[in-house]
């Protein structure tokens, strides 16, 4: 009989995977320093919950070495475990993971700190947006679960750019989760919608700029970046995320780059609310 | 379905139009002056003039405003008809008992007014709330049995698991039930349910057969 209590190996013999090198090279920006990838967005993709989304954000080019491809889903409102205490207002949960296959360096089935990190900031930028008192004693669960992330490629991983680009899914998370919440059927008071920009210094020249929804591949050094979650029909931020290191000579730098990161959500926004409307018309 | 003016579909954050020219219905909000959508779904508007429309579920906002009915209620719907509703205070619902307990029932909400919900709610109805009259003689055996399907009034929100039902209106009561037997009983009474194969008489706290 076999031996159920431990992990056997395979019965015939296997070879270790043996990786390519990225046969691709280090891509380079060609979009302008205020545009945003084109996104694609389709929600009601998963049948068993009250609502979904998935987004798609692609490098302009068309070439595979940016982008990301995340799916939401949502469940609820339903009743609260039993031992749940009573809530006056809607309980939200939400939950981001990466899959295992979604960046170069594989990730665990647990969530790890980064994306427990992710799921904080999603809650309170969905918190803000959720008219939670229409739902009493009900929760929400949203789950966000990136399929593709943007440290697909080595050189991601050979730069050390990872925390850069997890703005960028921060950003990506929170509009597909809007999404996917529109979708369900939940009291919103706006659509919300992430936005990033960042303080790049260019090559060359020591000279920085700030560039809307950044490739951290795609760029030499990332001195600062701010991700936001912005309500463009009240023009309200319900989630900030800022971080690294600004020159102290320019003191509106962070002001101008929270705007940038304003401006490039509002770019994204337009385009869900077209994806959006389509769906509504289209069912 | 959309009158002059009006945008026919909307998603959550768009204006609707004035406050001083709608209502706010379900699937709205007012901000700054305005009926803003938060529901991604077909605008309706209802005049005054027709009847009513058929109120959903009025939650505190509209509960405010619905005294001005000189106004169209504006309203923003599902698309694809699937939406949720909560049981709220004042409710008929539908439900099914679950367990007896000496002092309360335990039910399962299946329905609220006309609507099948998606997630199963629990509710409970005490032994002071099962009916209007001698309510300190109320036996919870002599009123229910688990399996039988009730038509409840809403009266509380309840604590974190159970809504706080009563059935103490002639109108609410057990409407479906089965004998030991197994088979469908025929309401007999107010207070008395009878198969009509063997003949025996249960006691339930009957719904007036409307």
């Amino acid at each position: 009989m076999a031996d159920r209590r431990r992990i056997n190996g395979p019965g015939g013999t296997t070879l270790p995977p043996l990786y390519d090198d990225d046969p691709l090279p280090r891509p380079t920006r060609s979009r302008e320093p205020n545009g945003v990838r084109p996104v694609y967005l389709k929600t009601g993709v998963t049948p068993s919950a009250s609502g979904s989304a998935y987004l798609e954000v692609e490098s302009r080019n068309g070439a595979p070495t940016t982008g990301m491809k995340l799916s939401c889903t949502v469940h609820g409102p339903r009743s609260l475990p039993r031992s749940a205490p009573f809530s006056p207002h809607m309980v939200l949960t939400t939950h981001v993971k990466y899959a295992p296959f979604a960046t170069k360096s594989r990730r665990g089935y647990l969530r790890d700190a980064s994306e427990r990190d992710l799921s904080t900031h999603l809650e309170t930028a969905l918190r803000g947006v959720l008219i939670a008192d229409r739902w009493p004693k009900s929760g929400v669960d949203v789950v966000v679960t990136i399929i593709e992330g943007e440290e697909a490629r080595q050189f991601a991983v050979d730069q050390g750019s990872e925390e850069w680009d997890m703005m960028n899914v921060l950003s990506a998370c929170i509009t597909v989760a809007a999404a996917a919440v529109a979708d369900a059927g939940i009291d919103c008071v706006d659509t919300v919608s992430g936005g990033v920009a960042a303080l790049v210094s260019m090559s060359g020249d020591g000279k920085s700029e700030i560039v809307l929804d950044p490739v951290a591949t795609e760029h030499d050094e990332i001195l600062a970046a701010c991700c936001v979650a912005y309500l463009p029909s009240r023009d309200e931020i319900t989630n900030l995320w800022l971080k690294g290191e600004v020159s102290s000579s320019d003191p509106s730098l962070y002001r101008t780059l929270i705007a940038r990161a304003v401006h490039a959500s509002k770019g994204t926004s337009q385009a869900i609310v077209g994806s959006l409307n389509e769906a509504v018309t289209g069912a | 379905m959309a009158t002059d003016g009006v945008r026919s579909v909307a998603l959550p954050g768009q204006v609707l139009g004035p406050v001083t020219k709608f209502a706010p219905g379900a699937g709205t909000h007012i901000f700054q002056g305005n009926v803003v959508s938060s529901l991604m779904g077909n605008v309706s508007v209802v005049n005054p003039a027709k009847a009513p429309g058929p109120a959903k579920r009025l939650n505190k906002i509209t509960g405010a405003a619905l005294p001005k009915d000189e106004l169209a209620t504006i309203s923003v719907v599902r698309h694809g008809s699937r939406r949720e509703v909560l049981p709220d205070v004042g409710n008929i619902v539908l439900a099914q008992v679950l367990r007896l307990m000496p002092k309360q029932a335990i039910v399962m909400i299946k329905q609220v007014g006309d609507t099948v919900l998606q997630t199963e709610w629990q509710g409970v109805i005490r032994v002071q709330d099962v009916r209007a009259t001698e309510k300190d003689k109320v036996k919870i055996y002599e009123s229910f049995k688990p399996g039988d399907i009730v038509r409840a009034q809403v009266i509380s929100l309840g604590d974190q698991a159970n809504y706080y039902l009563s059935t103490a209106q002639n109108e609410l009561g057990v409407i479906m039930a089965t004998s030991e037997a197994g088979n469908d009983m025929v309401p007999v009474s107010w207070k008395e349910f009878k198969d009509p194969e063997t003949g025996v008489s249960e006691l339930r706290k009957v719904a007036k057969p409307s």
